[in-house]
């Protein structure tokens, strides 16, 4: 039987401060900063910017979507080459768009576990950086080259499995699911019609999402989180994505690239982003006693998942539901609630299920969970405006609420983030005095 | 052996060829068939009409088609709730067509008419007001379904006989609808037993039903409740499920969709038949049973082995079966007991032994019958004899059993291509596989779908009944 640790139930983990990097478009300024560099910047900004000992780390935690064949322990490796003591020890988790809070909930519960103190726990992604992958027809034909020395009799056999060359030649990597092919926008686009998200709409969310990030960018509210990085091409200080002189009549004029005739545009969905964020995960007593100050704790999390085949990125409106209920807490209950917008058109088809009385009933088994009111929906914009590395955005996410709650003096916070594969996350956040 | 006509039929370059030749050929359509393991939702993307008034199985309907995957449409109905919650509930909202088809209209892959109100002659004209339009949008390998009511002793002769009617109309649209693949199937279900209708309803549209046309199903409340409908996917989870004759043909497929559906198979056949058995028993991590059925002592033998290995039983597929044929008059007395023996006899005996304690309460017995025990055929009288024997047995014992939640029903196969029809001369076998609606023989896996739909949980409002499972043979009421 497990020893009872009596300490267990005291220990609360805390998010005491976060940083990440502008997030670009991939393809751009970051096209030379692998997921690794990337993570490098941004953990090494968290550390100035809290001002944590580097001794008193005990590991990171990472998450991450295109991991490097090479050296898939991210966390490891931005480590080492940060030269943080050998002492602090690294892992890097992956659950598609979640993986950057499935790394803080992996540090929240290690902490609260009392396996550790302090953990740095986020996430990067450089799509610029996604490796071509050999079909893996070519992969099994050139196995004879890779052990031992091949005789020219090998290689001509080699030579002949190689055709035709079409079936052989790299493959562009796509964000398509692998049990059913289907590419996540075209998902997106099936959600739309299911759920009745008009084309109107979906711009209207995008376009509120662009005006609220760039209010918060120009009101120095993302100055605090954002640490600016150096290029070849000289120094990125902000998001590069958001336009904040967008219009719903400007969106409305983009043609729909999932399906003809359809709703989903480059303008109401998330693009392709290089970035990192991190934040620093502590036990609330030692953070008081390094004199740090807490800004908030995750109160629950849960983790779904759907038929992929069905509706791919409902989770969130299973997930939230499920985070509020382990928090003894009901929607009307959030000041602040913060939805990763892979889609305009997920978002909505989440808010719409969870406003609905017969889809809670009938997969909940409960009353509506509400209406978000739209004030407290995405206060400074969110992934379509913002951007989307993959494994970050859940570390920003948990960030900028975490900072919200404690600039605004308000009580919760609500996360959903859905992820490929039809998963979903939900999470909690509740500001610490 | 092949059938050449099916393979053309499924060549685009030869059948387009057999088109620009006029060649006189019944060119089949290929069916769709059902997977093993079966998704989670059965009727996934299919677009089915359906056309009722607001009443007691609107709900049964749009429950089916929600839960099934399916996108409703609706016919003559204002989307109210049900479907409007169920839509919502389920991503999958119902549209209301035009009371005229457009010119092209969206295709539909089923189309379901509740006539479960007919009461007076004039109700039947809603078939023609429905069927009329839009039987041309349906597509190939579609789906027709007519709900109606069992006629039992208290319905007026008028009333009986507009139910009746259903009858004839189900079968001949079944002969109708066939070329394309598509099948028809009248549900009669009992007043206060739609609850139960969802499992028939979910059969008759989805691709388990690809060779069942033609066929009628009666719902009922007459077996006890004693069952959870089972999960999603692997809905025979923690059964124990008996296949007699199991070593191949049909047995073999059948123990393979049970298998895939989540349940323990044990394989019985005979202990000449080990090599196979046991290899198929240890593919599917299942049991087996090594017994000649018709062996003195075989049924408690069978009773036991399955009590103390397996903890009893929860299906049991009465499988084995034998041909002995000959014309009467050339026939000899030992073909004639041969044939009663495995066909009948030890039937009766095994069921009767695994009754006593060792099937459990919501169990299933299912037997298979043959379109010779309905239609009878030449050189066939003991097989005729002992299939018709099936069709009385379980309509007679499935009342005896239904206090435990336990249903009886049989499957009667038409013609089936399998080694024994394989076997028969070209000239016979080639007119036989024409002699149904959908001009094509069946596939073994045809037959283990229909045994799979009694055994699941969720057909337990079907009990006594013989489905014929035969493309709407030409031959046999």
């Amino acid at each position: 039987m497990a020893q009872k640790r009596p300490t267990t139930s005291r220990r609360r983990a805390v998010i005491v401060g976060g940083a990440r990097t502008p997030f670009v478009k991939a393809f751009g300024p970051f096209m030379q900063l692998d997921t690794i560099a990337l993570g490098v910047r941004a953990v090494r900004g968290l550390l100035e910017r809290t001002g944590i000992s580097r001794s008193e780390l005990d590991a990171i935690v990472w998450g991450g979507v295109i991991l490097p064949p090479g050296s898939p322990n991210v966390a490891r490796e931005i480590a080492l080459d940060l030269g943080l003591p050998a002492s602090v020890e690294g892992m890097t988790v992956t659950r598609a768009c979640a993986s950057g809070l499935q790394a803080i909930t992996c540090a929240a519960a290690a902490i609260e576990r009392g396996d550790a103190d302090v953990i740095i726990a986020g996430g990067s992604d450089s799509t610029s950086n996604a490796q071509l992958v050999l079909p893996t027809k070519a992969t099994h034909a050139l196995a004879p080259l890779a052990f031992g020395k091949a005789g020219p009799a090998e290689v001509l056999q080699v030579l002949s499995q190689l055709m035709p060359i079409t079936e052989v030649l790299p493959q562009r990597p796509r964000i398509a699911e692998r049990s059913t092919g289907q590419v996540m926008g075209e998902a997106a686009e099936e959600m739309a019609g299911r759920n009745g998200i008009a084309r109107e709409a979906q711009d209207a969310f995008a376009v509120a999402s662009h005006h609220r990030a760039a209010a918060a960018i120009a009101s120095g509210r993302f100055d605090s989180e954002v640490i600016p990085v150096e290029t070849r091409s000289g120094l990125v200080a902000t998001d590069q994505m958001v336009r904040g002189d967008t219009s719903v009549e400007k969106l409305s004029k983009l043609r729909a690239v999932f399906k003809k005739g359809g709703t989903l545009t480059a303008g109401n969905s998330s693009p392709l982003t290089d970035g990192a964020a991190a934040v620093l995960v502590m036990n609330e007593e030692k953070a008081r006693a390094l004199g740090l100050t807490p800004l908030a704790a995750l109160k629950s999390w849960s983790y779904v998942g759907v038929d992929p085949a069905d509706q791919l990125l409902m989770g969130p409106a299973l997930a939230v539901p499920k985070a509020l209920e382990r928090a003894g807490l009901q929607l009307s209950d959030m000041d602040f609630v913060d939805i990763h917008e892979a889609f305009a058109a997920q978002v909505l088809s989440v808010m719409k299920m969870m406003a609905s009385e017969a889809f809670c009933r009938e997969r909940l088994g409960r009353a509506a969970v509400g209406e978000v009111d739209p004030g407290r929906l995405n206060v400074h914009g969110g992934s379509v405006a913002i951007g989307h590395p993959f494994g970050a955005t859940g570390a920003r996410m948990v960030m900028t609420m975490a900072n919200e709650l404690a600039l605004s003096h308000k009580r919760y916070a609500a996360l959903g983030i859905c992820a490929a594969g039809g998963l979903g996350a939900g999470a909690v956040l509740e500001r610490v005095d | 052996m092949n059938d050449l006509l099916l393979e053309i039929a499924k060549n685009p370059m030869a059948r387009d060829l057999v088109k620009t030749l006029g060649l006189p050929l019944p060119i089949p359509e290929p069916l769709r068939r059902m997977k093993a393991p079966a998704p989670p939702r059965v009727l996934d993307d299919k677009v089915v009409a359906y056309a009722g008034i607001e009443g007691a199985v609107t709900r049964a309907v749009a429950r089916t088609l929600a839960l099934g995957g399916a996108f409703p449409r609706l016919i003559g109905l204002t989307p109210s709730e049900p479907f409007q919650a169920l839509g919502e509930a389920y991503g999958r909202p119902a549209i209301q067509l035009p009371d005229v088809p457009p010119e092209k209209p969206q295709r539909l892959d089923g189309i379901v008419v509740d006539a479960t109100h007919f009461a007076r002659p004039e109700d039947l004209g809603v078939l023609h007001d429905v069927f009329n339009p839009w039987l041309a949008a349906l597509g190939r390998c579609g789906r027709v379904v007519v709900l109606g009511r069992p006629v039992d002793a208290d319905m007026s002769p008028a009333h009986a006989a507009v139910q009746g009617a259903l009858d004839g109309f189900i079968r001949s649209i079944a002969k109708e609808v066939g070329a394309k693949g598509a099948t028809a199937t009248l549900i009669r279900v009992q007043s206060g037993a739609e609850g139960r209708l969802e499992g028939a309803l979910r059969f008759a549209l989805s691709a388990r039903s690809a060779y069942t046309t033609g066929q009628i199903l009666t719902v009922t409340n007459a077996v006890a409740d004693a069952v959870d409908p089972g999960p999603e996917t692997r809905p025979l989870e923690g059964k124990v499920a008996l296949i007699t004759g199991a070593a191949r043909g049909i047995g073999e497929s059948t123990a393979r969709i049970l298998a895939a559906e989540g349940a323990k198979v044990v394989l019985l056949d005979r202990p000449e038949d080990d090599g196979p058995t046991s290899r198929l028993a240890r593919e599917l991590s299942g049991g087996m049973i090594l017994e000649d059925i018709t062996a003195p002592g075989a049924a408690d033998r069978i009773a036991e082995a399955l009590d103390t290995e397996y903890g009893g039983v929860d299906i049991v597929v009465h499988n084995a079966g034998i041909t002995r044929d000959k014309t009467l008059a050339r026939m000899k007395r030992s073909y004639w007991d041969q044939a009663v023996a495995v066909n009948l006899t030890a039937v009766l005996d095994i069921t009767e032994r695994l009754l006593g304690g060792t099937l459990h309460d919501g169990g299933r017995i299912i037997g298979l019958s043959s379109i010779a025990g309905i239609a009878g055929n030449r050189g066939q009288t003991n097989y005729s004899a002992s299939k018709a024997g099936i069709v009385r047995w379980v309509s007679q014992l499935a009342p005896r059993v239904a206090a435990r939640g336990i249903t009886v029903n049989a499957v009667a196969p038409g013609f089936i291509e399998t080694r024994l029809t394989a076997a028969m001369p070209m000239a016979v076998r080639e007119v036989a596989r024409r002699l149904n609606c959908l001009g094509q023989g069946g596939q073994p896996e045809d037959i283990g779908q229909a045994v799979l739909f009694f055994a699941l949980p969720e057909s337990h409002g079907v009990t006594g009944q013989t489905l014929r499972v035969c493309g709407g043979s030409l031959v046999g009421a």
